[in-house]
């Protein structure tokens, strides 16, 4: 066999033992979405306390939490906890919160936000394409938007406290540089 | 014989007929271009289903999406960039060719011409006609074939 054919195929195998660890290596959960980085879309949506429809605009200024939720979905009354401390601790400032129900019956949606404690504002993505503009793949799933109206990260499966105090303070302090503050992933 | 020779000639132009007919190039119609970018999309909630064939509510919905955008003019490009633009190319379950994905369908490509290369360089080799021995290999293989016939004796 000539040198170079030797060469090339050590190469290959070593090309692919590297990208073979490197695929081994990676969380299998950890699927990107496409919409982390880049400015988060606006929608219409109907609340689920009757009160009518929430227009959402990322030109707000504010940080704001999207989190993505359903009755039938366990992680999410795992998180909700988490998001009620947190929902608690910032309601009085420029933190938004807001949750949308997502392939849920209106009343299904509307017993779990009262059985849970759930006072921040909700709405009704019946069709899914809200869900669909952020990229979401399943949830729980939790956006976090900063003061630019980018979105800074994502947070799939239930969230903690703590992830979502860090996230959002640091969105508050450095809301120009808001990819630093959370690395998308979770579960 | 000539009138059996006549209806199998006719037979066989009316199944020409039939095929070219129906592998004529023609404009697809709205329900066609859905089934096509679905069959292209990967359902997100699933292990390596397309949206077409996913029973999920997801995948209805994104049906009902592709639907829509077709319904409003959308190109098929518009509509599978629109997808990417919230799933990133992992939505697309064909790779572009563009992006590092494209390796996908490099690699094979470049493993198809190296074994050509390779086989061809063999086949040269074998083709190639032995190289004439020298006299002092004539010479040393003579003295063993008399060693040889010696020994036997």
């Amino acid at each position: 066999m000539p040198r170079w054919l030797r060469l090339a195929v050590v190469v290959a195998i070593a090309a692919l033992v590297v990208v073979l660890i490197l695929a081994f290596r990676r969380e299998p959960t950890d699927v990107r979405t496409g919409t982390v980085g880049r400015p988060a879309a606006a929608f219409t949506l109907q609340q689920l306390d009757g009160s009518g429809p929430l227009t959402f605009g990322p030109t707000d200024g504010k940080v704001v939490v999207l989190n993505f939720f359903a009755s039938w979905c366990i992680p999410c009354k795992q998180e909700n906890p988490a998001l009620v401390r947190a929902y608690e601790r910032y309601r009085a400032s420029d933190v938004v919160f807001i949750g949308i129900l997502y392939q849920d019956s209106l009343e299904s949606g509307q017993r779990y936000v009262r059985d849970n404690g759930v006072t921040w504002p909700t709405v009704n993505d019946d069709r899914g394409r809200v869900a669909f503009s952020y990229g979401v793949f399943g949830i729980p799933e939790t956006f976090f938007i900063g003061a630019d109206g980018i979105i800074a990260g994502r947070h799939t499966g239930p969230i903690d406290e703590t992830t979502l105090t860090n996230a959002i303070e640091c969105l508050r302090g450095k809301s120009a540089d808001g990819a630093r503050c959370i690395r998308e992933g979770g579960r | 014989m000539t009138r059996s020779r006549g209806i199998l000639v006719v037979a066989m132009l009316v199944v020409l007929a039939a095929v070219g007919w129906s592998a004529r190039p023609h404009e697809p119609s709205a329900e066609e271009r859905v089934d096509r970018i679905t069959a292209e999309l990967r359902c997100v909630v699933c292990q390596g289903l397309s949206v077409k064939d996913s029973p999920s509510e997801s995948a209805r919905q994104m049906r009902e999406i592709v639907a829509q955008r077709v319904t409003e003019g959308r190109t098929d490009e518009e509509i599978r960039d629109e997808f990417r633009a919230s799933y990133g190319d992992w939505v697309v379950l064909a790779p572009p060719i563009a992006s590092w994905t494209g390796l996908i369908w490099l690699v094979p490509v470049a493993a198809l011409v190296a074994g050509i290369a390779v086989a061809w360089r063999r086949l040269g080799a074998a083709a190639a006609a032995p190289p004439a021995a020298t006299a002092d290999e004539v010479a040393a293989l003579r003295r063993r074939v008399a060693r040889a016939e010696a020994d036997d004796e």
